[in-house]
């Protein structure tokens, strides 16, 4: 069953003469259970898609549907909670609050839940054990790392359980060793818990622990590869390759 | 580009920033115009003439506001230069030189002043007809406001704003001057408190503030009592105390309490906590000062309006208290009036009073600090006043034997020198002795004021009374009115008081004491004229002191709203963010209202409290009553902070809607 169902989506930045046309007819459709990569050349719309496809931004033109729900018409307020409640986020500036530590920030999203304590300090430990950073809980942001930022960034977004998690470029700022160690992580909570996963890289070795990831050029899906049964090191070549023919600056995001 | 071309494309960029502090400046000009042209206004002139001492009142009225202009337009500019930290370091960063950055904004300034003060003059004119007519209906005074536009005014503003000016260049330059490119970018960034361990010092900081404010408040209370000794010396002590605990409550306590709350949840915040907690945790370092101000200024406007105000309302209830009837003649001068009133067919009531004297001993009544005052000599005269007289008034009392109540005792007397029933009284005349037992002391006005001379009365049995009366046939002591009689209009309308108020000086009934050869006579006034006397006297200062208690309590309040702008402002990105990850703009709303009843209810509530002290330390130097006055005057305040919390809250809600 198809978790997330986009048609036609367009998105136009500016108005008139200055408009600038940056998705240009999207179609897609995510399995549940799937962990889909989005890749492309920087500017590309990206993050733009990811935006409109989890509800943060509107669509110019044609709809999303996300568990059966279309989230064009959805009410501001009924959008905001069906975000908090399905959705997890990963954001590529980390969008962390300057005034919370670290631990504040990844409990923010259960702020309004009715989830006991006890539960919620339980499913905190476990994430920040996984991710490395039991030991900065009662920092603040200005006092860590850009990687220790994201990694607080994910704990954030999976502390509430999403059944679809949207990651913008989470390994950016990190390490190959601390990238490999979250990319595992997010594997590990797509097959255990069955979460869908939707991240944009424009890494091919993150890329590649996707189980299919899209190409996005000029607004337009330009490819899509699944990796089957490959193993993870052809599934690299493959997009590699790929890479190659889309052609354009690779470097940023 | 051309300098001139370059200041004008980045007033356009900026024109949000530009918009508050022009406002200000606006602000600011109107209130001061307004006030030098309302002072130099002939009608204003020929109204106020009656209180010798309006002019120079409207002068050092005119100071203060300048002190308030001044200090809200340099708070404005600190403000503004600090939104704009960035769009300065910028120019740097592009290679314009310090000097150039410096001109840019100096010929920025100049525009703005100019602009400000023209459209500033033009309101001022307007709103000084206002606040004329309102001056005008304060002195009961009928006139038409013309309002010419005043060359003395215009001048004057234009050298105080000229003044001003050159400060804030001045003021300007050095910033720019002192201010490296990495301080300026990060300008914006607030001092972080936060307290990791459990400390003692914030506590004992706290606990110190809270005990000098306490200490203050206890002082306050004294102060116009025999415990002061240097007045003068108390009033700084109170003064210091108060306003350094407020400083050191805002700076450690307020801090110290919510981290200590914020430790107990242990990381797991709801979103009040993160909206309103952190971020007002997070800025109280910077904030304690402004805070402290605002909440000081807060009490001195609120203590100098509800004073201002307490001298106003007393005007026509110390009238009421100088004067306890419409018209009030003594021994039976009432007759020839009466007789008029009978005769012009005007409906009216009348109270008739007989009195008689007694002595007492002071030292029998009074405490030894207040004994202190009469060097000696304890022996005073009593008004008498029978029972059967005083149930015109209050027809429920009763006495038994021996008993006595005491009536008209009031105001500033009974607060410097409180009487607490039940208490002894032995009356004297001579060599007689009445020993009577005071049941109850109430300050409910009898006699006109002119009559007692600021004695209180005791209303006695009639056997006492007759008594007493016998004996002064005998031997006169004390006073030498016999008899006094209040006359009250009923269902009068304008014209009829103005009619009765010509036949009670026609008639004579107005004279309290002529001299056989008739060269001294002494004459009580009507309630009415009364009233009027007072508030003439009083109309200019009240009014004066009202407009600084005004432009007080304008300029915290914007300075608040604009403070809560620029964090608003700051705070965008969070909220930005925690839409995005799911929580709706009503949700923030209601966090950023807690944080707004932080920001307004607590400067509001310890201001509140301040002036409460303030007040009632005395108020009773002011006038006769301080209850309705307060609260009125408080409610006002609470009403004006609600509105600027309102608009502070609306803003908020836009800066949240626009933040996704
Ligand atoms: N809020 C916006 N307003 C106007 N243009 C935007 C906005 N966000 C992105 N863009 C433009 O849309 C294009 C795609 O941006 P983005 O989705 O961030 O690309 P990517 O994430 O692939 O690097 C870029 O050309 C960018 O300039
Ligand atoms: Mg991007």
């Amino acid at each position: 069953m198809s978790i997330l169902i986009a048609r036609k989506v367009r998105k136009t930045y500016g108005k008139r003469s200055l408009a600038q046309e940056v998705l240009k007819g999207i179609d897609l459709e995510v399995e549940k259970g799937e962990f889909v990569g989005i890749m492309g050349p920087s500017g590309s719309g990206k993050t733009t898609l990811l935006n409109v496809l989890c509800s943060i931004d509107q669509v110019t033109d044609g709809f999303v549907e996300i568990n059966g729900q279309k989230l064009q018409g959805m009410k501001e307020r009924t959008l905001a909670k069906f975000r908090r409640d399905e959705l997890g986020f990963i954001f590529q500036d980390y969008n962390l609050l300057d005034t919370l530590t670290v631990k504040e920030n990844i409990l923010l999203p259960l702020s309004l839940s009715t989830i006991p304590k006890a539960a919620a300090e339980k499913r905190l430990q476990d994430l920040v054990s996984i991710l490395g950073i039991s030991d900065i809980l009662s920092k603040y942001p200005n006092e860590i790392s850009g990687g220790q930022k994201q990694r607080t960034s994910a704990a954030r977004a999976l502390i509430s359980n999403p059944s679809l998690v949207f990651a913008d470029e989470p390994t950016g700022a990190l390490d190959s060793k601390t990238a490999t160690a979250l990319l595992d992580n997010l594997s590990e909570i797509n097959k255990a818990k069955n979460a869908t996963i939707m991240m944009v890289t424009h890494d091919a070795v993150a890329a590649s622990f996707c189980s299919r990831v899209l190409f996005l050029k000029d607004g337009q899906i330009y490819t899509e590869l699944y990796k089957g049964d490959k193993s993870r090191t052809e599934f690299f070549q493959q997009i590699l390759n790929t890479q190659s023919v889309l052609g354009g600056e690779q470097g940023e995001a | 580009m051309k300098l001139s071309q370059l200041v004008f494309k980045s007033m356009q960029k900026n024109m949000r920033h530009y918009y508050l502090y022009f406002f200000a400046l606006i602000f600011s000009v109107t209130l001061f115009f307004s006030f030098v042209t309302l002072q130099y206004n002939e009608s204003i002139i020929a109204a106020t003439k009656v209180s010798g001492t309006a002019s120079s009142g409207f002068e050092a009225a005119s100071y203060m506001l300048y002190f308030i202009v001044l200090f809200f337009v340099l708070y404005a500019n600190h403000l503004f230069i600090k939104r704009r930290s960035k769009e300065i370091g910028l120019y740097q960063l592009i290679g314009m030189t310090k000097g150039l950055v410096t001109r840019l904004i100096a010929f920025e300034n100049i525009l703005l002043f100019i602009g400000a003060v023209s459209i500033g003059m033009v309101l001022g004119l307007l709103s000084s007809r206002l606040f004329a007519m309102i001056l005008l209906k304060l002195l009961q005074f009928d006139a038409v406001v013309t309002m010419t536009f005043s060359k003395v005014a215009v001048v004057n503003t234009l050298m105080v704003f000229g003044v001003l000016l050159v400060i804030i260049l001045v003021q300007m330059a050095f910033m720019v001057r002192k201010t490296t490119l990495l301080s300026l970018f990060n300008a914006s960034k607030q001092a972080d408190e936060r307290v990791k361990s459990f400390s003692v010092f914030p506590m004992m900081m706290g606990a110190i503030g809270l005990g000098l404010i306490i200490y203050g408040y206890y002082r306050s209370t004294v102060l116009f009592t025999g415990q002061t000794t240097n007045l003068f010396l108390s009033m700084v002590i109170i003064l210091a105390t108060t306003i350094g605990g407020t400083y050191l409550v805002f700076r450690f306590s307020v801090a110290f309490l919510l981290n200590l709350f914020r430790l107990t949840k242990k990381g797991h915040l709801n979103l009040t906590d993160v909206l309103a907690l952190t971020p007002i945790m997070h800025r109280m370092k910077g904030n304690a000062k402004s805070l402290t101000l605002i909440t000081v200024l807060t009490a001195v406007s609120l203590a100098i309006t509800t004073l201002s105000y307490i001298s106003y309302y007393s005007a026509s209830s110390s009238a009421e208290d100088e004067m306890p009837a419409d018209y009030i003649a003594v021994d039976g001068r009432e007759e020839p009036f009466i007789q008029a009133l009978k005769q012009e067919g005007i409906a009216f009531e009348q109270k008739t009073f007989r009195l008689t004297s007694a002595q007492f001993d002071l030292a029998t009544i009074f405490s030894g600090d207040v004994i202190g005052m009469f060097q000696g000599n304890t022996l005073s005269d009593a008004l008498i006043i029978p029972l059967s007289d005083y149930h015109q008034l209050n027809s429920k009392v009763q006495l038994n034997k021996g008993e006595a109540i005491i009536t008209g005792f009031s105001g500033f007397q009974s607060n410097i020198m409180p009487i607490e029933a039940p208490i002894d009284l032995t009356l004297l005349h001579q060599e007689s002795e009445i020993p009577l037992r005071i049941k109850e002391v109430n300050d409910t006005a009898v006699l006109a004021w002119r009559v007692t001379a600021g004695g209180f009365i005791v209303v006695v049995e009639d056997s006492v009374f007759n008594q007493l009366q016998r004996l002064n046939s005998e031997y006169a002591i004390g006073y030498s009115t016999q008899e006094q009689t209040s006359i009250n209009l009923t269902n009068a309308d304008e014209e009829t008081y103005k009619q009765v108020e010509k036949l009670y000086k026609q008639t004579g009934a107005n004279v309290l004491f002529k001299s056989h050869e008739g060269s001294t006579v002494n004459k009580l006034s009507s309630q009415r004229s009364t009233v009027e006397y007072n508030l003439n006297l009083f109309g200019t200062t009240i009014f004066t002191t009202a407009f600084l208690g005004l432009a007080f309590l304008l300029a915290t309040g914007s300075i608040l709203y604009f403070k809560q702008m620029s964090e608003a402002d700051e705070e965008a990105e969070s909220y930005r963010i925690l839409r995005k990850i799911g929580f709706t703009q009503d949700e923030l709303l209601k966090g950023i209202m807690m944080k707004q009843l932080f920001n307004f209810g607590v400067p509001l509530l310890i201001g509140l409290l301040h002036s409460y002290f303030a007040v009632r330390s005395g108020w009773f130097l002011f006038g006769t009553e301080m209850t309705t006055p307060l609260l009125i005057t408080m409610t006002l305040y609470i009403v004006m902070y609600i509105v600027f919390a309102s608009l502070t809250i609306s803003y908020y809600k836009k800066i949240i809607k626009q933040a996704l």
